[in-house]
């Protein structure tokens, strides 16, 4: 059982180390161990665990792992990746905020961005109050690995009524010589009737080793809050692995549109979890998945109705390429309570390669009965009459199914709200296509 | 234009506005503000006649007639229209449609002879210019999968066409981030003349940043307890409607 | 709104006179003998009866099914009259022979037959054969069809006149074996329409047949078989009254189609049954097999149904997907109101390369009904490129009623693309609300979101049926949203 014998190795690693850097790390100790201990608990979960069955991790895992987070890439090649001009910028490299290279100056009123560590010094009572509070460590392994272990992050705060007009960027940046662990964390809090558009991206630079990136991001919605959130993943394709958990709270009359673009990386899971706590709640999950190569990309969304009333709208798209593997679960709980509820699902693949896989496994687990819910999903390859028909007008095959992938890929990208980002994901998605 | 007297309204036997005196005259923008619970979107049902809601005393006059006599659809047809806070889904029935049937029953209401085709046709691109709407959302089916934000531009879209003397726009705010905010805001402005009037009920002043109103009225426990100009909606946002709790209970 | 819903909940079934003539019937009970007087009544060949004694005896050993979503008391096969002819019961030539209260019950019916031969162009004309209790009473335009070669007439002639076509295709879609009902039918079907459309003939007008279940204790059970030959093409419709009566009356046909080579069969049917009164009491079970098969490349079978009637439908238009190429189309409206019951849908069995099929479901459920979607898709192992694409739309309109969905999806070719779509919606007072904010009262408010939610349905139906059906579908459900 070799397998076993090496994921039990880096289980032991992971408590060892956690056991040797506790006491530098920031916050509540307790949270740590008890977090620690639900990760002793739950392990990392091999392909038998039905969460997971589809996400090699353990595998992955294998061999030697560290987790220094030391600075590894140069400020230049820092900042070529700010692709959004004016926007509030953060870096955070190998899950330590940078301060030196963020544009953090000239916030405006009510706006407060800072690093996780700074603003568990400062006992900020809305970190204390939110933090760690939604993400539930029991619930994934991976929820309390990162609790257990996240050495900062970022934290960001809207207070009531305040518009941020320009969008807010924050940059993941992992780089690694060596095998490394890496656990970074967020936490957003958008006070009532405030409004905000956070930008996301995950990338690799310079990496010579694996990197794991364990990151989990919490955002608070209060009522009246109109959030839009966006993650860029674009991880290297032979070193980069994210696991990246969201998990967002949404209060009355809230509306939180959430869009996850998964451009590269050698394996990205993604665990999106969203409760809408209350009525007359609007959530938008998009999602935008192109994959090639070995490459393995999971995202796992759970929507949670619990109060009567809201309305929620989820649209996840693939393009499979090579031997690559994409997985989509999505989940809908209407629970007992939540009379009236809105709820859609779709999921619409495309399979351009023999040996490429797709899973997929809508579930609705309706309680109530006063609802309308739909989900669809569709999995097949370009349309050959389509092809034929730009063929016949005298376009080549190959531009055909371009411009066939780029119209299929227009639903969600047309979700994008920020005019630069949208600009900046068609060019990339248009660099995947060459 | 709408004249009314010590408004008394129920549901389910309980009391909801107790006592309500508001007088609008044609051209003017009235603001309704207050707490959750105050009796806003009550006063938006009653005035449109939700069948839940029981009027037990008081009057209601408009346009010299007897408002609380007409059945709902008679009330939109005198040229009420109500911009719900929570516009309904009806799958099935196309926006173009419904409008249609609706300008429809409204002109065979008053006598006058069914609108033809092509008229129809450029009122419709008229109205979609002004709004901002887009031209998809309208050959859809009423609010059918639209985004909050999308089921609001569409009430003012439907306010557009039916031309109302007297709109309601109930929390119409809610929802709508700040770039739509200002385009339905624009729309609204847009429509309004010396003849119409507009209610515009909003927890938030934001909204009367785009939309000014002539007055504004504060509501709270079923009554209107305070009434001024615009400075108030900012006051009232400075300080809260705890503000307003603590004159009540002081005055009371 | 009470008092509206009052109103519109007493809205009598339209279509419930009873008509005043003399049937020709057989004794009550099924037997041997019994299945011997009706061929003997119809002067059947040795082999028509043959086969129905085969039927029987097979029936015998088999069991009512139960797996569908509905439920009531089972029919007592004893109590049934199975043979029920009007009299006069010869064959008639023309209109003018037709008994003249039958001609009234077509006119209270909405249709008129003279009024068919007034109209000038061929295109708008419709050839209809009224089936009434079990016998084929009148069919019109024959002699135009004629001289197409199409044969177009009850089964009951087509038995005697082209046996050869009858052998050979009747029971090739649906053998008595395939299940209770149709073997039941094989057994004791006492008429039916026949029709034929040679090579490369396209019928001329719409092809329809009107049933009407007339005399009291009797059960109703017709054969249809339509064949359309290379490259030919038949739009065929299909409509069904019944008297109001207390006691449930069973109605069990068997429909088998067959398209050759790039021929294409377009059945539409709107089906207005008597559905029981509003407490549940009588009604007609309509316990239906209709089947066809694309036995040829290109070929096209296509399937709309308007099911409004009934106390208790169970029927599954179906198309056999055998030709490479083929297509197979089932478009359905299914309305229940009060205590009707219907569980309904389609299988589309995919066997040749290339072959497509369309289901669009919409169920509506009012009162205390119970409404279901139960379709198959099924892709086989040579079905190279197979494509399907259903929708199951359900759209409730009280508390009390039930919309299901149950979806069998079989795949096992993967080069096969098949999608599928669900969703439940409820109408109620808000929504009529809504429309009256806008100056639309609920009766214009009720046909507009019925209208709406039907159109890709009705859009399918010929012209005349469309109109019809939509009336039909307002009628049924006025007052009973909340």
């Amino acid at each position: 059982m070799e397998t076993a014998n090496k994921t039990g190795t880096i289980k032991d690693k992971l408590i060892f180390e956690f056991e040797t850097s506790k006491l530098f790390l920031f916050g509540d100790t307790q949270l740590r161990d008890q977090s620690m201990e639900s990760f002793y608990k739950q392990g990392i979960p091999d392909r038998k665990h039905e969460e997971y069955k589809y996400t090699p991790i353990a595998s992955m895992l294998k061999g030697e792992f560290n987790f220094s987070t030391t600075k590894n890439c140069s400020d230049e090649q820092i900042e070529e990746l700010k692709f959004l001009k004016g926007a509030y910028v953060v870096i955070i490299e190998n899950g330590i905020l940078v301060e030196g290279l963020s544009n953090l100056e000239h916030l405006p009123k009510g706006l407060t961005i800072c690093s996780l560590v700074d603003a568990s010094k400062s006992s900020s009572p809305v970190f204390e109050k939110h933090y760690s509070q939604y993400a539930d460590v029991n619930a994934d392994p991976f929820i309390a690995l990162n609790t257990a272990m996240t050495k900062d992050g970022v934290f960001i705060h809207i207070e009531k009524n305040v518009i941020i007009e320009k969008p807010i960027h924050i940059i993941h940046i992992a780089t690694a010589f060596e095998n490394t662990i890496i656990h970074p964390r967020n936490l957003i809090v958008i006070d009532e009737n405030a409004q905000v558009k956070i930008v996301e991206s995950y990338q690799t630079v310079d990496s010579k080793a694996k990197i794991f990136n364990n990151a989990l991001t919490e955002i608070v919605v209060d009522k009246h809050a109109i959030v839009d959130h966006y993650k860029i993943q674009d991880e290297n394709d032979d070193f980069g692995y994210l696991l990246n958990t969201t998990q967002v709270i949404q209060k009355k009359q809230s509306v939180f549109s959430t869009h996850t673009f998964t451009l590269s990386g050698a394996l990205v899971r993604n665990n999106l979890t969203i409760v809408l706590d209350d009525e007359h709640i609007e959530s938008h999950l998009n999602g935008l998945y192109i994959t090639n190569g070995k490459q393995i990309v999971d995202n796992h969304t759970v929507v949670d109705h619990r109060k009567p009333n809201c309305n929620s709208n989820e649209l996840y798209k693939g393009i499979i390429d090579g031997k690559s593997t994409a997985t989509f679960n999505g989940k809908i709980f209407v629970r007992k309570d939540a009379q009236k509820t809105n709820a859609f699902q779709s999921n619409k693949n495309i399979l351009l390669s023999e040996d490429g896989t797709i899973n997929t496994k809508p579930q609705l687990e309706i309680y109530a009965d006063d609802v309308k819910c739909s989900h669809g999903t569709s999995t097949g390859k370009l349309d050959q009459e389509k092809i034929f028909y730009l063929q016949a007008r005298g376009i080549g095959i190959t531009n055909a199914k371009k411009l066939l992938m780029h119209a299929f890929a227009s639903e969600v990208v047309n979700t994008v709200k920020i005019e630069a980002l949208r600009e900046y994901i068609e060019a990339k998605i248009a660099k995947t296509f060459e | 234009m709408l004249s009314i007297k010590n408004l008394h309204a129920s549901i389910d036997g309980k009391e909801i506005l107790r006592g309500i005196n508001l007088e609008i005259k044609a051209g003017e923008v009235h603001a309704i503000m207050g707490p959750n619970g105050s009796g806003k979107s009550t006063l938006s049902a009653v005035l449109a006649g939700r069948p839940e809601y029981e009027v037990t005393a008081g009057e209601i006059i408009y346009n010299g007639k007897n408002l609380l006599e007409l059945a709902a659809e008679d009330r939109a047809r005198e040229g009420i229209f109500l911009a719900f806070q929570y516009p309904i889904e009806i799958p099935g029935v196309s926006n173009i449609n419904f409008l249609k049937t609706a300008i429809g029953e409204i002109r065979a209401y008053k006598g006058l002879e069914p609108m033809e085709a092509k008229d129809f046709l450029k009122l419709l691109k008229e109205k979609q210019a002004l709004v901002e709407i887009d031209r998809a959302l309208i050959s859809r089916s009423i609010n059918e999968g639209f985004s909050g934000g999308e089921k609001k531009r569409n009430e003012i879209f439907q306010m557009a066409m039916l031309e109302p003397k007297l709109a309601i726009l109930d929390e119409t705010d809610s929802g709508l981030d700040i770039d739509a905010l200002r385009i339905v805001a624009n729309g609204v402005n847009k429509l309004k003349s010396k003849a119409n009037a507009t209610i515009v009920i909003t927890h938030y002043q934001r909204l009367l940043d785009y939309i000014i109103p002539d007055v504004v009225h504060v509501l709270y426990n079923g009554k209107i307890v305070k009434s001024g100009s615009k400075e108030l909606a900012l006051e009232l946002e400075e300080k809260g409607y705890d503000f307003i709790k603590e004159v009540e209970e002081i005055e009371a | 709104m009470n008092e509206v819903l009052e109103q519109k909940l007493s809205t009598e079934y339209k279509y419930g006179f009873v008509t005043d003539f003399e049937a020709d019937n057989a004794p009550k009970g099924l037997n041997e003998d019994i299945i011997r007087f009706i061929s003997a009544k119809k002067d059947e060949p040795e082999w028509m009866l043959d086969y129905r004694l085969e039927a029987y005896r097979h029936w015998l050993t088999m069991e009512e099914p139960d797996w569908a979503h509905v439920s009531y008391q089972k029919p007592d096969f004893q109590d049934i009259i199975y043979y029920s002819a009007p009299k006069p019961k010869k064959v008639l030539n023309s209109l003018d022979e037709v008994d003249p209260e039958l001609l009234k019950t077509f006119q209270k019916l909405g249709i008129s037959i003279l009024e068919q031969e007034r109209l000038t162009g061929v295109e708008n004309r419709i050839a209809l054969d009224i089936i009434v209790d079990s016998v084929s009473v009148s069919t019109t335009y024959k002699a135009t069809l004629a001289e197409k070669g199409i044969i177009f007439c009850s089964f009951g002639e087509a038995i005697q006149d082209h046996p050869e076509l009858v052998q050979k295709y009747m029971s090739s879609v649906i053998p008595y074996t395939d299940n209770f009902y149709a073997a039941l039918n094989s057994a004791v079907f006492t008429d039916g329409t026949f029709c034929y459309i040679p090579k490369g003939v396209r019928c001329p007008m719409e092809l329809s047949t009107y049933f009407r279940i007339e005399a009291a204790g009797t059960g109703q059970f017709e054969r249809t078989l339509i064949i359309a030959d290379e490259d030919s093409y038949v739009s065929y419709l299909e409509g069904c009254t019944a008297p109001m009566r207390d006691e449930n009356q069973l109605h069990a046909a068997v429909v088998e189609l067959v398209a050759h080579k790039n021929a294409q069969i377009k059945y539409s049917t709107v089906q207005n049954w008597y559905p029981g009164d509003k407490d549940g009491k009588g009604g007609i079970f309509n316990f239906v097999t209709k089947r066809g098969i694309c036995l040829e490349e290109n070929s096209k079978i296509s399937w709309t149904q308007v099911e409004t009637g009934s106390a208790i439908t169970w029927k599954y238009p179906s198309v056999i997907l055998k030709g490479d190429n083929s297509i197979g189309e089932f478009y359905s409206v299914a309305l229940t109101n009060n205590y009707q019951q219907a569980d309904t849908g389609t299988k589309m069995i995919h066997i040749g390369k290339n072959t497509k099929s369309t289901i669009i479901s919409k169920g509506i459920s009012a009162g205390y009904s119970n409404n279901s979607y139960r379709g198959l898709v099924r892709i086989g192992k040579g079905a190279e490129n197979a494509r399907n694409f259903s929708q199951c739309d359900s759209l409730l309109m009280s508390d009390q009623c039930g919309a299901h969905t149950f979806p069998y999806i079989e795949i096992k070719n993967n080069t096969a693309i098949v999608e599928h779509e669900a969703t439940t919606s409820k109408i109620g007072e808000d929504q009529l609300f809504y429309c009256k904010q806008r100056g639309i009262d609920n009766e214009k408010a009720i046909g507009l979101i019925v209208n709406g939610y039907c159109k890709d349905v009705l859009s399918q139906l010929p012209m005349e049926f469309a109109v019809e059906a939509q009336k039909l579908l307002e009628v049924s459900l006025e007052g009973s949203v909340g």
